[in-house]
């Protein structure tokens, strides 16, 4: 009895103490110690990081990424905004001036910029960058290792803001080996590397930062990562646009997606990296506070990536472009972007994402070429393109969201997308006769006599918008009489895909830098050269295995021009009107990501109304959020 | 048969052992449950060796696509990255050489490097993780255990008393609950239309872990929720396992014997009662705590507490089978030595039980 007395005492003494402290704020998952009003809480989407300690960035998945690390505390030479950028699209970092290439490309000056810092009093110099290449090159178990091996012949510094790379082929797209979109080659610090013995099992903890923030403090068990402004902030390349605003950034795993609206709706999660899109619903009626990138629907942000209905090329069914066109035919996008993102969806008929400068570069000016554009399905001649999808997606959810839907045609194409194509049953049904398929007792089978049968592989819960969505297609092409099956790859989806083990998946091979027009970021990798035999593993991004010789000849011809020179333009017009012709990929709609953004403790954030940046806060280029950021009062 | 007053202790003297079995009896029995011992384990991290490595996920494709896919790496570039991987993540050489350099390891309790956390030994990453979910799971099962049996014994004992019989309906009530549910609920009730209670991490940020009253106070703090949701998911079944044992118990005839005699009914409940339905209730114990070791990936996603049930998780995705043997084996260990532990006290705990 006494033991029991004394447990007794010891639970009433514990209780009010636990009591007390769970009612405070600190309780609810706010840092401590730090005042609340120079803290920003942003989502760090890689979840509970299990090697916390690792931050030595050039090794492989060794540890985690955005976890503040390369949004803050790491830098490069170049940016590119995936919007319009504070500056214009292209940001000179560490380098003062764009890449200086020679005619054929193969040799790139660098002109460094002159007095930035590393967060250890270290001066910044070109001893740094190569340093960078040549560590990696030496090593070749490191992150760019390869990369650099492939392409750098030599790498000199002929003084110590100007570095030369001579390349072993011609390559007029290197600079965009050291050019921010989402990530980059990001720059090591020499003068710590050098000491290490092996550079690919070096941890890195504490890292010496080159960006505008320093390590604090972190979770042992991967939770949370606090950085805090650097003192000399104005001695790194963000100090040029102003101090940032907050003092400390706090990168958390806050859960899954229900945990993040409670969290945003306790005021204790700032920025949410992606909900699902009822989570961004329930913040957007629940709470005054909370913006997303549009101020209504649909208010994801648009990421430049592009969604699509991904066929195996290699795959003799789908070699056949007629049937891939009879396949996009019989897809309702309506439904698809209804089933996927409940409407709230920016869609794109061509293979190029509704996005950045995309819009404006590809999308308008090719709206007359895609009302013309014809198809024969054997019998006839039709113009499949509906430039009245958008606006039409927009009426249908009018009723039920009311004035958060644009009335304007430019407010609703910007949002919803322009047009897509219309569905044509009749028309596919001509195409898969001409490709020689045919209908008996309402079932297709294939040339062969065999049952059409097309698995959509998805990753299920992993990715479940585009889980969403495959399940729709193949609803609809099971009610035009083809044996369409789901295929849940769940986390097989990466081996799977790489070895072309798959009909269709539901993915995406096009990723573009969205604020500039240059294609060559995925479409250089769709050369035939990179097309991997069947059965081998095939490396990004031409997961379709489609090879062509006009594509190759469009790619060796963007090859030879410069970055901006606008014949790039044209050439990547040519690529979206064979993409169209042969259709190698459906493409659906932009990949949009939920960021919710929470106007509390701060305001400032980007918008489509102020598209400075990219608010989603994994990317590279969400640090310039942060001088943008005011305290709210 | 053991006497009344002392049912069971009184049946042990130093010449027979165990109900009058000799002690080399017992001995040999020992001897046969190690050898059993040793031979499930076996069996089992053989068979999750077999299964991990039968995956059709490749963990170097699972890394090139975590490394790739927000990348511009040129195609060229990455053949040279699957081979230096290869190398790296040392799965060169046969399978007959991978199995043996596997057991060499293990018996050195290494388990290699995780491949989805390359170079960081997977002895590393499970060793974090292992305490909170150790910590978490054996006080809320332990808690559950007790909790659910004496009110169980209690309600099978005392079949009259209103309270008990409004626990049964409560804890028939629980049970069934589907703990994913449960747990929701209590994050809404506690972590929103309530906000008293923290409802993610095993501790507040920022607090250096150390051994300190705050420190301390904020792990309680943080584990109440998820400890609450196992304990009153756990307490239902545990009564109600241990109200049937009782309720056989006590229609025994030593135990109307007992009451009829006039021993105390606190003593008939105690020496006679609840300890000969126990036995059932710590074999179940014994394998509820060997199971710790599996984590509660459940609990901890949804309360995003620490532990090794994520971990396993994760390995499965990325797949680093490294990872996913190391967990398992150590899980492995577990519950088979939670079930030996229990097979060698059984005979002394229950004098039924003859060891020969």
């Amino acid at each position: 009895m006494g033991g029991i007395r004394a447990l007794l005492l010891v639970a009433c003494a514990l209780m009010p103490q636990l009591s007390l402290s769970a009612t405070s704020s600190h309780a609810q998952g706010i840092p401590q110690n730090i005042s609340r009003k120079e803290l920003l809480i942003l989502e760090n989407p890689e979840g509970t990081i299990k090697n916390a300690g690792w931050f030595n960035i050039w090794a492989i998945n060794a540890g985690s990424q955005s976890n503040g690390l390369q949004q803050v505390a790491l830098d490069t030479l170049w940016y590119i905004d995936p919007e319009s950028g504070l500056d214009g699209v292209w940001d000179n970092s560490l380098a003062a001036d764009k890449p200086q290439y020679n005619a054929d490309f193969t040799e790139m000056t660098v002109k460094l910029r002159k007095g930035i810092f590393w967060s250890d009093g270290i001066e910044f110099t070109a001893d740094d960058v190569v340093s960078t290449v040549t560590t990696q090159t030496k090593n070749p178990g490191m992150r760019f290792s390869a990369v650099l091996a492939s392409n750098v012949a030599s790498i000199d510094a002929p003084d110590p803001h100007t570095v030369v790379f001579k390349l072993k082929k011609p390559n007029s797209r290197f600079h965009a080996n050291f050019t921010v979109r989402w990530g980059a080659v990001w720059i090591l610090p020499k003068h710590v590397f050098e000491k290490v013995e092996d550079p690919a099992k070096f941890d890195f903890n504490k890292p010496v930062s080159l960006g505008a923030y320093v390590l604090n403090s972190y979770d042992p068990d991967g939770k949370w990562y606090i950085w805090q402004l650097r003192d000399d902030w104005q001695r790194t390349t963000l100090g040029r646009y102003g101090k940032p605003g907050p003092k400390y950034l706090a990168y958390i795993d806050p859960g899954p997606p229900d945990k993040r609206v409670i969290a945003q709706l306790n005021h204790e999660l700032d920025v949410i990296h992606d909900v699902a899109p009822e989570g961004m619903f329930a913040l957007a009626k629940q709470s005054k506070v909370t913006r997303a990138w549009f101020k209504g629907f649909p208010y994801g942000h648009p990421d430049p990536t592009l969604p699509a209905v991904i066929f195996n090329a290699q795959n003799d069914l789908f070699k056949n472009p007629d049937v891939r066109w009879a396949l996009a035919l019989l897809i309702d996008i309506k439904a698809v972007s209804m089933a996927a993102y409940r409407g709230a969806a920016t869609i794109s008929a061509i293979g190029v994402p509704p996005t950045g400068a995309h819009p404006a570069t590809y999308h308008q000016p090719m709206e007359e070429w895609l009302k013309g554009f014809e198809i024969d399905t054997g019998k006839r001649k039709i113009k499949p393109y509906d430039p009245m999808i958008g606006k039409q997606i927009a009426e249908m959810l009018r009723p039920s969201m009311g004035e958060q839907i644009p009335s304007d045609p430019a407010e609703i194409a910007r949002a919803f997308g322009m047009g897509w194509w219309k569905v044509d049953p009749q028309a596919a049904q001509e195409l898969l006769e001409k490709a020689g398929f045919t209908k008996r007792g309402g079932a297709w089978t294939t040339p062969d006599g065999k049952p059409f049968t097309v698995r959509v592989m998805v990753e299920g819960d992993l990715r479940p918008v585009m889980t969403r969505a495959g399940t729709m297609i193949v609803q609809l092409w099971k009610q035009a009489g083809i044996d369409a099956r789901i295929d849940v790859a769940q986390g097989t989806l990466p081996t799977r895909r790489a070895a072309g083990d798959f009909d269709t998946f539901i993915g995406w091979s096009v990723e573009t830098w969205g604020g500039h027009p240059d294609l060559s970021y995925f479409l250089d990798s769709w050369h035939s050269q990179f097309v991997a035999e069947p059965g081998k593993s095939q490396p990004l991004r031409n997961w379709q295995r489609w090879s062509n010789p006009a594509l190759d000849k469009i790619i060796e011809s963007i090859r030879t021009v410069g970055f901006d020179d606008p014949k790039s333009i044209e050439l990547g017009k040519d690529y979206i009107k064979l993409a169209v012709k042969e259709m190698p990929t459906i493409p659906l709609m932009a990949y949009n990501v939920f960021t919710a953004m929470d106007q509390t403790y701060w305001t400032g954030f980007p918008t489509s109304e102020n598209p400075y940046t990219n608010p989603v806060p994994n990317w590279g280029n969400s640090r310039y959020m942060l001088v943008r950021l005011k305290p709210v009062n | 048969m053991a006497s009344l007053g002392q049912p069971v202790a009184s049946v042990r003297t130093p010449r027979s052992g165990i109900l009058g079995t000799p002690m080399s009896g017992y001995f040999a029995y020992i001897g046969r449950r190690l050898a059993q011992f040793v031979l499930v384990v076996f069996i089992g991290i053989n068979l999750a060796y077999v299964i991990t490595h039968a995956t059709p996920i490749d963990p170097v494709e699972q890394s090139i696509s975590a490394v790739t896919s927000f990348g511009n790496t040129a195609p060229d570039a990455i053949e040279q990255m699957r081979t230096s991987l290869r190398e790296l993540y040392g799965l060169g050489g046969s399978p007959v050489e991978q199995y043996l350099a596997f057991w060499k390891r293990i018996l050195r309790a290494d388990f290699g490097p995780s491949m989805s956390a390359f170079p960081t030994p997977v002895a590393t990453l499970i060793g974090r993780a292992l305490p909170w979910t150790a910590g978490l799971l054996a006080v809320s099962t332990i808690v559950a255990w007790g909790l659910g049996s004496l009110l169980g014994g209690l309600a099978g004992y005392y079949q009259k008393s209103r309270g008990l019989k409004l626990m049964g309906v409560i804890a028939m009530g629980l049970h069934p609950i589907p703990y994913y549910i449960l747990a929701l609920v209590l994050l809404i009730v506690f972590g929103f239309l309530w906000p008293v209670l923290p409802i993610t991490g095993g501790s507040a940020m920022n607090l250096p872990q150390t051994l300190t009253f705050d420190f301390v106070a904020s792990v309680l703090q943080h584990a109440i929720l998820p400890a609450l949701s196992l304990i009153l998911i756990g307490v239902g079944s545990w009564f109600l396992g241990m109200r049937a044992l009782v309720s056989n118990v006590v229609t025994e005839d030593y135990v109307v014997y007992a009451e009829l005699a006039g021993v105390r009914p606190w003593r008939v409940l105690s020496l006679y009662v609840m300890r000969n339905a126990l036995p059932p209730q710590l074999t179940g114990l014994a394998i509820s705590l060997g199971g710790i070791f599996n984590g509660a990936v459940i609990t901890e996603k949804v309360f995003g507490y620490p532990g090794v049930g994520s971990l396993l998780v994760d390995a499965v995705y990325a797949g680093d089978y490294g990872l996913v043997l190391g967990v398992t084996t150590v899980s492995i260990l577990g519950v088979s030595c939670g079930v030996l532990v229990i097979d060698l006290l059984y005979p002394l705990l229950d004098p039924r039980v003859r060891v020969s």
